[in-house]
């Protein structure tokens, strides 16, 4: 009695077990076409999430990336052009870079939307360590080409950086701007001292307090530690008690709370362009992808990023609906 | 091709809580209800999973454990080690194995409940009383009859509750799959918590909280199903 009892809970058990690690319901695969190649059709309207699985089977592609709005946002488009063009994608989010750069040079992942100083600076660190002289700069063709040996020695191919950029920017009131008539940060250095509100890792660093102190010369009394674009430092900005804050350039929510961003006019910002990142040898395999991806790359605008974003995060529509609506406009789907 | 026209198809109807970023947010649950069944779905096969395996993995070692005294405190100590290395450095340790798939962390949890089920099975069997042993060493009962039909029922009791606590921190921990991709409510917190979308936030918790609550229900049930000896007025 006791005997069939256990057997049954521990038998149970083992088959839940070999169930589970054999499905895997959240992977969306899509069941395989029967005659597959019959129909070779690439039919342009598709809407990419059904019909394109079935027309070109060009096999699996995974897209990696990170889990913050603006990469979640990339992925998606990633994804629905990628799907658009008959591959069948799976995307893993993940919550560092670290993750999905060894899993890219392993080849478990092909496809990643990173940022041209964002990974110039990780493969740099990660080869030359810690102290490594800094490899990136203002200059995006520059920050690129510095960046092609360390990624071509990681396995990872860097296809054409997007003229969007997403970098660390600050800003100041519209009534602050017409008043002092200032645009750019030189100007703001013209107007005399002023706060900074800004993410608490701003001083000392060369693209934050010290940039904006030594290139600029700007006369910063006070950085107030209360976050990078945050809530807390455009409140500040608004109410006067600093007159300068710290977001990036693809905050969509600047203009409407009535906020400007000023020019990095001398260029102390690292280009953090947007740039899609391929296994080298996937890529070989495959080498449509560049054109799809740079064609999406050439289309994205820094503006056009910042009001995806705002969709995501003051709107709070879901990211892929956001990207599809953008493609769709585009043409890009 | 879609009918939408190609701007702004929402803007107009967003919700006013999403635009308050309110903590309760009946739209939310009912827009995202696909991503959240989703999301709940992968954390529920996880959590079954990594316990399921931790189960499989704890009963040779407890079983170890409790023949030779040697290997006791190997065993003991060294599951209680394991959980003290940190999950994202777990990951990273079995990343290059395992890659961007459940098995990352289904076979790093399993590896946490070890400290829990080891234990539990091992004071669950050394609760069996030599007598009762004894007689059924008696009766001509071998090692695995008695192991199988009187220790381990015997040992039920302990050994459920402790697969109740490591059912409960299972659910916890699988958010931290999130790291991996494969965090099920964990990967909606994670996305919620770095844009402050607090409805979001509150979903992924309460719907935590609710499987914890409804699997350790759903264990205390099976306990009593499987040990009916232990309640009172019960006859077998």
């Amino acid at each position: 009695m006791m005997f069939g009892r256990l057997t049954v809970a521990l038998s149970a058990a083992a088959l839940l077990t070999l169930t589970a690690c054999g499905g895997d319901p959240l992977e969306e695969e899509p069941s395989p076409d029967s005659d597959a190649g019959a129909s070779s059709e690439n039919d342009p309207t598709s809407d990419g999430t059904e019909t394109s699985d079935g027309t070109e089977e060009k096999g699996a592609l995974t897209i990696s990336g990170q889990s913050f709005t603006e990469a979640v946002v990339m992925a998606e488009m990633y994804e629905q052009v990628l799907d658009g063009a008959g591959y069948d994608v799976t995307t893993k989010l993940v919550e560092t870079r670290d993750v999905y750069v060894q899993q890219m040079s392993d080849g478990k992942v092909d496809v990643v939307p990173d940022y041209l100083a964002g990974m110039a600076d990780y493969l740099n660190t990660l080869e030359n360590g810690e102290d490594a002289e800094p490899i990136t700069s203002n200059d995006a063709a520059a920050s690129l080409e510095a960046l092609k040996p360390l990624a071509d020695a990681a396995g990872i191919t860097m296809l054409e950086p997007s003229g969007a950029t997403s970098q660390n920017a600050f800003f100041v009131t519209q009534d602050f701007a017409e008043e002092n008539s200032v645009s750019t940060l030189s100007d703001l250095a013209e107007v005399g001292p002023v706060k900074l509100a800004a993410a608490p890792d701003c001083v000392g660093r060369d693209d934050c307090e010290k940039g904006l102190k030594e290139v600029y010369g700007i006369d910063i009394t006070e950085v107030v530690p209360l976050g990078y674009g945050s809530a807390q430092t455009k409140d500040a900005v608004i109410s006067g008690e600093v007159e300068v804050g710290q977001t990036g350039t693809t905050d969509g929510t600047l203009e409407a709370q009535e906020l400007v961003l000023l020019e990095d006019d001398q260029g102390i910002q690292p280009a953090q362009n947007l740039v899609p990142a391929v296994n080298t040898e996937f890529l070989s395999d495959n080498p449509d992808v560049e054109e799809v991806l740079n064609e999406l790359s050439a289309t994205l605008t820094t503006e056009d990023l910042g009001q995806l974003n705002a969709q995501v995060d003051v709107e709070r529509m879901e990211a892929s609906e956001v990207a599809q609506t953008y493609l769709e406009d585009k043409g890009l789907i | 091709m879609t009918l939408l026209p190609g701007s702004a198809p929402r803007a107009a109807e967003t919700p006013q809580c999403y635009i308050d970023n309110s903590w309760w947010c009946p739209p939310y649950w009912s827009d995202r209800q696909e991503l959240l069944t989703d999301a709940l779905v992968q954390h529920i096969w996880i959590t079954i999973a990594s316990v399921a395996l931790g189960l499989v993995l704890a009963f040779p070692l407890a079983l170890l454990a409790r023949r030779f005294d040697r290997l006791e405190t190997l065993v003991v100590g060294g599951t209680t080690i394991i959980y003290t290395i940190p999950s994202l450095a777990l990951f990273s340790l079995l990343l290059p194995a395992t890659g961007l798939s459940a098995n990352t962390v289904i076979i790093g949890l399993a590896l946490y409940s070890l400290t829990i089920l080891v234990r539990s099975l091992l004071v669950g069997l050394r609760g069996v009383s030599d007598d009762v042993r004894e007689s059924a060493v008696g009766n001509g009962y071998g090692m695995s009859r008695l192991l199988f039909t009187i220790e381990l029922p015997l040992a039920l009791p302990v050994i459920m509750a402790g697969l109740r606590v490591a059912t409960v921190s299972t659910v916890a921990l699988v958010t931290v799959g999130s790291i991996v991709s494969y965090g099920g409510l964990g990967n909606l917190l994670l996305q919620a918590v770095g844009n402050q979308f607090k409805a979001q936030i509150l979903a992924a918790s309460v719907l935590c909280v609710l499987l914890a609550i409804v699997l350790d229900l759903l264990l205390v049930v099976v306990q009593r199903m499987v040990t009916p000896w232990t309640r009172t007025g019960a006859s077998v």
